[in-house]
């Protein structure tokens, strides 16, 4: 697999702070990529570098084996950027904006006619006549999906496509992140865990400028092993027996017969199911609990 | 050179729809009108006024000049304040709010964006100027007839030239603050930089500002064209050094 996107080495900083310390990360063709961070960690800074609408003061950015110059917009050619509140003319209606957009992008007459109705039908504004100043913030961030296509870039970048949505709206724009990985490359960021559970296969963790985490979603939740596992007596002896047979900063949130114990990978959850049997202790559920994106991030960022 | 050509058309339409041009036309019309009706009507008022002890205050009848000389004045107040006021947001309004990011995002040269917004506005000033122009120049003709103007085309054509200073101070406001008061304040500090310059009689003839007001001068032919000459390319030259420091500051400018 290419990479669509590569990182090297980027570093940012706006006057005395610094933003972005030294990141790499590379984003390969047909993933879905999951930038999570929480608000301020620099991921629309990195973005911006990458689109060269900001100037890194270190390190460089390719997209499509083509290096991206700042103010430059060339290399923007294979990328569809969808900003975290997308703006847009208010006095346009959406298949005049998309025409625009389509002009801009140096689309043909009947291109842009034919993939604005294509996307306008996606994103479920095809009946949609009136103007954009009038639109909802989810139809708004619908057609700044649209607007972002046009062009049909390799690489699609969005901004916390989510983050002001409400719930509906939300599934939409994620229903059609995922429509759309079929063809393109796709990175966004958030900070919304269940955002990237749902349809990333790749995510990198960003936390003070720096990656702390990246990789396969699948591979980290593995190579991270079990969180942990929760387990269940009939009586709250048993809990007690066993209490008293691990060490305590193993446990968390128990109540009379329930108990999560920390576990850090399979071989430990072996162990402690070896302890239960050694002892006699029946419980009513052993369930090892799986990794999710949240454990992931939590770990990451402690 | 396409999207040039599309981001001028988007301009345009922009003008249309958020009412700028109309409300520029007709202001300029307006004004058109105002110009020779107020030269025609300031004697007739004050005709007869008593000044106290029994003189009585005789205002020779108008001329054509009076006309023209209402016209620049109202121009070059009210009307270069209408222009300051309704372009004022050409770029910061747009840096302000982040429209443009969608279009840089999708490869749209800086530059083309800076020259699409000095065109549209130079046209819809050019539009507006001319239209205030006819309409003075028909009253003119038909109260006073057709009298020697001498040096019309220069007379008119510095006001204009002042004007598009204007566009191109507010152009390059609006790109170093990102908003609308980097705009006015590029433009307000200039005007009384200039007026407060034009304090030396001796600094006139080399100062853009006295293209504002003074030319009606040059058409009664009070005023020699060298006496303006040297403001004119003085005004032309700033034009070219602030749109190649508006380009230069948009391009290295971070987003």
């Amino acid at each position: 697999m290419t990479d669509v996107l590569q990182v090297e080495h980027l570093s940012k900083s706006f006057g005395k702070t610094t933003v972005i310390t030294d990141i790499s990360l590379s984003v390969p063709a047909g993933s879905v990529f999951g930038f999570i961070g929480e608000n301020g960690a620099g991921k629309t800074t990195t973005m911006k570098m990458i689109l060269g609408l900001l100037k890194p003061d270190s390190g460089s950015v390719h997209v499509c084996g083509e290096k991206v110059r700042f103010g430059m917009t060339k290399s923007n050619r294979y990328v569809g950027y969808l900003p975290d509140v997308p703006q847009f003319y208010s006095y346009f209606r959406p298949q005049e904006y998309l025409r625009l957009c389509g002009q801009i992008a140096g689309m043909s007459t009947s291109q842009i006619a034919r993939r604005s109705t294509e996307l306008l039908e996606m994103v479920g504004l095809a009946k949609v006549t009136k103007r954009i100043g009038s639109f909802s913030r989810g139809m708004r961030q619908r057609l700044g999906v649209a607007q972002a296509l046009i062009h049909s870039p390799r690489l699609l970048i969005c901004d916390e496509p989510t983050s002001a949505l409400d719930p509906v709206g939300r599934k939409e724009v994620l229903d059609l992140l995922h429509q759309i990985s079929a063809d393109t490359t796709v990175l966004f960021s958030t900070h919304v865990l269940s955002d990237v559970e749902r349809i990333c296969d790749r995510a990198a963790v960003l936390h003070h400028g720096t990656i702390v985490l990246d990789g396969n979603l699948a591979d980290l939740k593995a190579r991270h092993g079990s969180t942990g596992l929760q387990i269940e007596f009939s009586h709250p002896d048993d809990l007690a027996r066993f209490r008293s047979l691990v060490p305590a900063r193993l446990l968390a949130d128990q109540t009379d017969t329930e108990v999560t114990v920390r576990t850090t990978d399979p071989k430990a959850d072996m162990a402690i199911l070896h302890l239960l049997a050694e002892h006699d202790i029946l419980p009513v559920r052993f369930e090892a609990l799986a990794p999710s994106v949240e454990n992931l991030f939590l770990e990451a960022v402690a | 050179m396409r999207a040039f050509s599309s981001f001028l058309g988007k301009e345009f339409q922009e003008s249309l729809r958020t009412y700028r041009l109309l409300i520029m036309v007709a202001a300029f019309v307006a004004l058109g009108v105002l110009s020779p009706l107020l030269a025609k009507m300031v004697p007739d008022l004050l005709n007869g006024t008593d000044m106290g002890g029994g003189a009585i205050l005789r205002v020779p009848p108008a001329t054509a000049l009076d006309s023209w000389g209402q016209f620049f004045k109202n121009i070059s107040q009210l009307g270069v304040l209408i222009l300051v006021i309704v372009d004022c947001g050409i770029m910061g309004t747009e840096l302000a709010k982040g429209t443009l990011t969608n279009f840089l995002a999708k490869g749209l040269p800086r530059s083309t964006v800076i020259w699409a917004k000095f065109v549209s506005a130079t046209v819809m000033w050019t539009l507006c100027y001319g239209l205030a122009l006819l309409v003075t120049w028909g009253y003119t003709l038909y109260f006073w007839g057709n009298g020697p103007l001498s040096h019309a085309f220069l007379a008119f054509t510095c006001l204009w030239v002042f004007g598009v200073l204007l566009i191109a101070l507010l152009i390059l406001g609006g790109i170093i603050q990102s908003n609308i008061y980097g705009a006015l304040l590029a433009a307000a500090a200039v005007i009384i930089v200039l007026n407060l310059v034009n304090i030396a009689p001796q600094a006139a003839k080399y100062n853009p500002i006295s293209l504002a007001g003074g030319t009606v001068n040059l058409l009664s032919g009070h005023n020699t064209l060298g006496d303006y000459l040297p403001a004119l390319w003085i005004c032309l030259a700033a034009i070219v050094v602030i749109m190649a420091a508006s380009l230069a500051v948009f391009d290295r400018k971070q987003l």
